[in-house]
């Protein structure tokens, strides 16, 4: 039998819905997410208290803090991962405190230099003084253990090849005792390795910035109070954006994601209805 | 330079999204270089933060000569690509296990279930308002539920079936909201491309 095909006269408005062609849906949503983008329109953004305490906490601590990035993401992930970076380091330098940067994923490393390097000269900050970057180690378990007895052990030189015993800023940094948090910008459940080792067993602090995808895999952990906050996805970048004031990436894309969510929502519903209304049709209850 | 880097981007980018339409050819060489270069990068990343500070450096710079037992475990383990001497790397193999499950059992063990435990345990003790009270009650009918539904001893029915039925609803209710979280990320990486190719290739979006 011939599969029934959009234009057949004796269709239903329910049997054309059933069968509509996903390249139209495609359409739809890139035409939702573009206009939104040209016209530069933008519809409002609560902050939830995972955000706003994350901003808090990194608010309060002591001036001359010291805190860990690390990037444990690939490139794939870049258009959510990069604004709430940008938004975390914004923030970071802005109160002039000391960043280290890692990674324990091998593209992240990468990605981290360069937000560093970038956020670093935007910032008029010195590399060694105000902020290092020392790279990619692989096993993460053995990582994020060995930086609670020594980092310079996991790390014996930074990125740019200087062993640190070299850099100033590592001379008072040894390990978690010497952090005031440690930031996973992940896009997979990395953050759970920093809870696992680096809050349980070294109660060091831990926020997880995260995927969209991810967020639900952390939400336990944020009701028990194992990591402090989480950024996750756009949205929690754009909320952020919102809080330092510094209006970014992540804020212009959230009307297109809103418009994009209204189309996706409008099929499903529709979808729905046309599978019940078929149902009826055919006389199945 | 810049201008040259833009225009292999947003010709790549078109290229991987032809795929919506249907499959092609440059889609397919899209794909390969991506895999490619993903491929190449992570051994050139590999060699030099790995391979260099944890071999070349304390074994030939440091003269840390204790440095080659971890490299000679490692080593072993590519016995495991010849079938005869596959047994040659069973020590290292050994080892590497016995350090992971050593780590992350008694960790997994304090995140995943101990603090759960009293974080459940400890709902009701720190309500001070009435949505507080009713997450509450939604978490602890949530964790016993879902519990139930998890427990195969005995046959779901009757009451027990019904509340194992609850427990059902709670989990499609996870679901649901991952599904909406992963449509949320999945979205967020469409907003990504086009702002690059709006904004850095056509220049029509400030």
């Amino acid at each position: 039998m011939n599969e029934p095909t959009w234009g057949e006269a004796d269709m239903s408005i329910w049997e054309k819905i059933s069968i509509v062609d996903r390249r139209i849906i495609f359409v739809l949503i890139f035409l939702g997410v573009a206009l939104p983008l040209i016209f530069n329109f933008t519809l409002p953004n609560a902050i939830t208290d995972e955000v706003r305490n994350t901003y808090d906490y990194i608010n309060n601590l002591s001036e001359g803090s010291v805190l860990l990035f690390s990037f444990d993401h690939d490139a794939a992930t870049l258009p959510e991962m990069e604004p709430m970076t940008k938004a975390l380091l914004h923030h970071a330098f802005t109160k002039h405190f000391k960043v280290i940067g890692m990674a324990l994923r091998a593209e992240g490393a990468t990605i981290g230099n360069k937000a560093f390097q970038t956020m670093g000269a935007k910032f008029g900050l010195i590399e060694g003084e105000d902020y290092v970057f020392l790279g990619y180690r692989p096993e993460v378990t053995s990582a994020v253990l060995g930086i609670g007895e020594n980092i310079a052990r996991v790390y014996p030189k930074d990125f740019r090849g200087i062993p640190l015993e070299q850099i100033p800023l590592m001379q008072k940094v040894k390990n978690y005792r010497d952090i005031g948090l440690v930031l996973s910008v992940s896009d997979d459940d990395t953050p759970v390795y920093w809870i696992n080792y680096a809050n349980a067993r070294y109660q060091a602090a831990v926020v997880p910035a995260i995927t969209a995808v991810m967020a639900t895999t952390f939400y336990p952990f944020l009701q028990e109070k194992q990591i402090i906050g989480m950024v996750p996805g756009l949205k929690g970048a754009a909320e952020y954006e919102q809080l330092i004031e510094k209006p970014g990436d992540a804020s212009t894309g959230m009307s297109a994601q809103s418009i994009a969510h209204l189309i996706i929502v409008l099929f499903v519903i529709l979808g729905n209805i046309g599978y019940f209304m078929l149902r009826r049709q055919k006389g199945i209850s | 330079m810049e201008m040259l880097g833009i225009w292999i981007a947003a010709f790549l980018t078109l290229a991987i999204y032809s795929f919506l339409y249907k499959d092609n050819p440059f889609y397919k060489f899209a794909e390969h270089l991506l895999v490619g270069l993903s491929v190449g990068f992570l051994i050139v990343i590999a060699y030099m933060d790995t391979v260099v500070p944890k071999v070349i450096d304390p074994l030939f710079v440091r003269m840390k000569l204790l440095a080659i037992i971890p490299v000679a475990l490692g080593l072993l383990m590519f016995a495991r690509f010849s079938k005869k001497h596959a047994w040659l790397s069973r020590p290292a193999l050994a080892l590497y296990i016995g350090f992971g499950a050593g780590a992350s059992i008694p960790a997994n063990m304090q995140s995943y279930i101990l603090a759960q435990i009293k974080a459940t345990a400890s709902l009701f003790a720190q309500i001070t308002s009435f949505g507080m009270a009713l997450d509450a009650v939604i978490i602890l009918l949530g964790l016993i539920t879902v519990l139930i539904y998890f427990y195969f001893s005995k046959k779901h029915e009757g009451i027990f079936g019904g509340i194992a039925k609850v427990g059902i609803y709670f989990l499609m209710i996870f679901f649901g909201a991952t599904f909406g979280f992963t449509v949320m990320a999945r979205v967020s990486l469409l907003i990504g491309r086009t702002a690059f190719l709006l904004r850095d290739w056509l220049h029509i979006m400030n």
